[in-house]
C-alpha cells in the first residue's frame, strides 16, 4: 500500500557531495545477525571488539547473550564500499560543498555557488560519505554465514548488472 | 588457588586441576560433586570435584571440612589450604562456566537450560578423574531440584560407580563438604578478580552479593546497561532480572528467530480471498539475495 507519507518522500532529491568520496578514512564494520532497532552510534570499540575471540571455526562474539560466529567478506574488485551519512540541521541550501579546504574566513567571503537547479528546502537532501571499507565481518547467530549467505549473493549483483546492461554487438 | 589460565580468557569454560595422587589411582575412592554460583546473576558458575581414597576418608573429615555454606571465607581459604597440603591423598578439579558460556547457552536456538548444562558438566568432571585413572568407587552428589532421575541418570553413565544424588549432601557428606569449598574458594576468587573483557573505565566493582535479590546488585545491573549492547559479559543475560532490565532500559532486538507471532501468516491467507491487485513481488534473484530498490532514504 503506497501511503502519501511515502510519495512525498520519493519526490525529494537526494544529491551526493562528491568531495567526501576522495578520501574517507577506512573503518571496520560488523553485520549482525539481528536487527536493534534504534539508529545512534554505540560504543563497538569498548564492548564487541574486545571481545572477539579467534576459534576453531572462525571468529566468535556474543551479543545481548547470544553466540555469534563470523567471517571477513571482501567486497568485489572494482567496487569500494561507503558509510554515507545524510547531513541534518539547517542545510545550507545553495551551498554546494565546492569549498573544501578552504580557511573558514575565506569560505564566507566567498560566493555562493548556484547549482544548475535551484534547491528548496524540504525536498533536497545531502548524503556524505563519512568512511569507507573494501571488507567487513559478517556474523552468523550460531553459526558461520557461509558462501550461501544472502549478502555475498547480493554483492554478485553489481557484476551480473554490469553484464546484462552491457552494449551487446550486433550480429 | 592459580585462577591465571581464567583469568587470560574468561568468555568460556576452563578447567582446573589438582595434581592426581598416585594413591588414588591404586585404592578404591570416594568423590564428591558441589557446584558454586548457581543463582547470582553475575559471574562464573563453578563445579567441583573432590576425591579421595576411602581408607583415607577418616583424615579427610578430620580436617573438619564442613558444607561452605556454613564456613566463613576465610575459613575456607584455610581449609583449602589444608587440603592441597594433603595433596598426597586428596585430590580436586573444577570447571569453571563464565557468565558467557552460561548466557550463550541457554539463549541458544536450542535451549540448554541450566541442569542440563550442570549435570552435563558434573558428569564431564567425574569422566575426567576416570580418565585421569583414579579407582573411582562412589560417587557423592550435591544437588537441587528432584534427585532421583538425575542419580539413575548418572548410575546408568557410570555403570561400575555407586552413585548417591541427594539434596543439601554437602553437609552430609565430607568429600562433598571438600569438592563444596573448593568450587566456593574458585568461584569467591574469579569474582573478586573478574577481568572485564570490554574496555570500561572507572568500572564500580560494588556489585554485592551477585544474586538477583540483592537490591546492590539490582542497582549496579541497572548502572550498566548499555542501551545498544545491554551488559558487560560478567552478566548473564539469560537471568530473568537482567532480561527484565533490558526491556525497560536498552533498545529492542530482533533476531531471525524471535518470535513474531503468526499475524504474517494470517494476512497471507486472507489476502487469497481478496479482490484487490496483488503486490508484485521482485525476481527471486533479487529476494534471494534481500535485495530492494531504494526508493526512500
Amino acid at each position: 500500500m503506497e501511503s502519501s507519507d511515502g510519495e512525498a518522500v520519493d519526490k525529494r532529491r537526494v544529491h551526493l557531495r562528491p568531495v567526501t568520496l576522495r578520501d574517507p578514512a577506512p573503518v571496520l564494520l560488523h553485520l549482525l545477525p539481528c536487527e536493534v532497532l534504534v539508529n545512534r552510534p554505540a560504543p563497538v570499540g569498548l564492548f564487541f571488539t574486545p571481545a572477539i575471540r579467534q576459534g576453531p571455526d572462525g571468529l566468535e562474539v556474543s551479543f545481548r547473550g547470544r553466540s555469534l560466529r563470523g567471517e571477513e567478506v571482501v567486497v568485489p574488485p572494482g567496487l569500494v564500499g561507503y558509510v554515507m551519512i545524510e547531513e541534518k540541521g539547517e542545510v545550507l541550501l545553495g551551498k554546494q560543498d565546492f569549498s573544501e579546504g578552504m580557511a573558514d574566513d575565506e569560505q564566507e567571503e566567498r560566493e555562493l555557488v548556484e547549482p544548475p537547479e535551484a534547491l528548496e528546502r524540504d525536498f533536497d537532501r545531502f548524503i556524505g560519505a563519512t568512511a569507507s571499507f573494501s571488507s567487513f565481518t559478517l556474523w552468523g547467530l550460531e553459526t558461520i554465514p557461509g558462501p550461501d549467505a544472502k549478502v555475498r549473493g547480493a554483492l554478485t549483483w553489481p557484476s551480473l548488472a554490469a553484464a546484462i546492461h552491457a552494449q551487446v554487438p550486433e550480429d | 588457588m592459580d585462577l591465571s589460565e581464567l583469568e587470560r580468557d574468561n568468555t568460556g569454560r576452563c578447567r582446573l586441576n589438582s595434581p592426581v595422587p598416585s594413591v588414588c589411582c591404586k585404592e578404591p575412592c570416594v568423590l564428591g560433586v558441589d557446584e558454586a554460583g548457581r543463582g547470582p546473576v553475575l559471574g562464573p558458575m563453578v563445579y567441583a570435584i573432590c576425591y579421595c581414597p576411602l581408607s583415607r576418608l577418616a583424615d579427610l573429615e578430620a580436617l573438619k571440612v564442613a558444607d561452605s555454606k556454613t564456613l566463613s571465607e576465610s575459613e575456607r581459604d584455610r581449609l583449602f589450604a589444608k587440603m592441597e597440603e594433603d595433596g598426597d591423598f586428596v585430590g580436586w578439579a573444577l570447571d569453571v562456566l563464565s557468565p558467557n558460556l552460561i548466557s550463550t547457552s541457554m539463549l541458544g536456538r536450542v535451549k540448554y537450560n541450566l541442569n542440563s548444562l550442570s549435570h552435563d558438566t558434573a558428569t564431564g568432571l567425574v569422566q575426567y578423574a576416570l580418565d585421569q585413572g583414579v579407582k573411582v568407587a562412589q560417587v557423592f552428589v550435591d544437588t537441587v531440584g528432584p534427585p532421583e532421575t538425575y542419580q539413575e541418570r548418572l548410575q546408568q553413565r557410570f555403570p561400575g560407580v555407586e552413585v548417591t544424588v541427594k539434596a543439601k549432601a554437602d553437609a552430609l557428606y565430607p568429600v562433598v563438604s571438600a569438592a563444596s569449598i573448593c568450587a566456593k574458594v574458585a568461584r569467591d576468587q574469579a569474582v573478586k578478580n573478574w577481568k572485564f573483557v570490554e574496555k570500561l573505565q572507572d568500572l564500580d566493582t560494588d556489585y554485592g552479593s551477585g544474586y538477583p535479590s540483592d537490591p546492590k546488585t539490582k542497582a549496579w545491573l541497572r548502572e550498566h546497561v548499555d542501551p545498544v549492547f545491554g551488559f558487560p559479559q560478567f552478566v548473564r543475560f539469560s537471568w530473568r532480572t537482567a532480561q527484565s532490565i533490558l526491556e525497560k532500559e536498552a533498545e529492542d532486538v530482533t533476531w531471525e528467530d524471535s518470535q513474531t507471532g503468526d499475524q504474517e501468516g494470517l494476512k497471507r491467507i486472507k489476502s487469497y480471498f481478496s479482490k484487490g491487485p496483488r503486490a508484485r513481488l521482485p525476481h527471486r534473484y533479487f529476494q534471494e539475495r534481500g535485495l530492494e530498490s531504494a526508493t526512500i532514504l
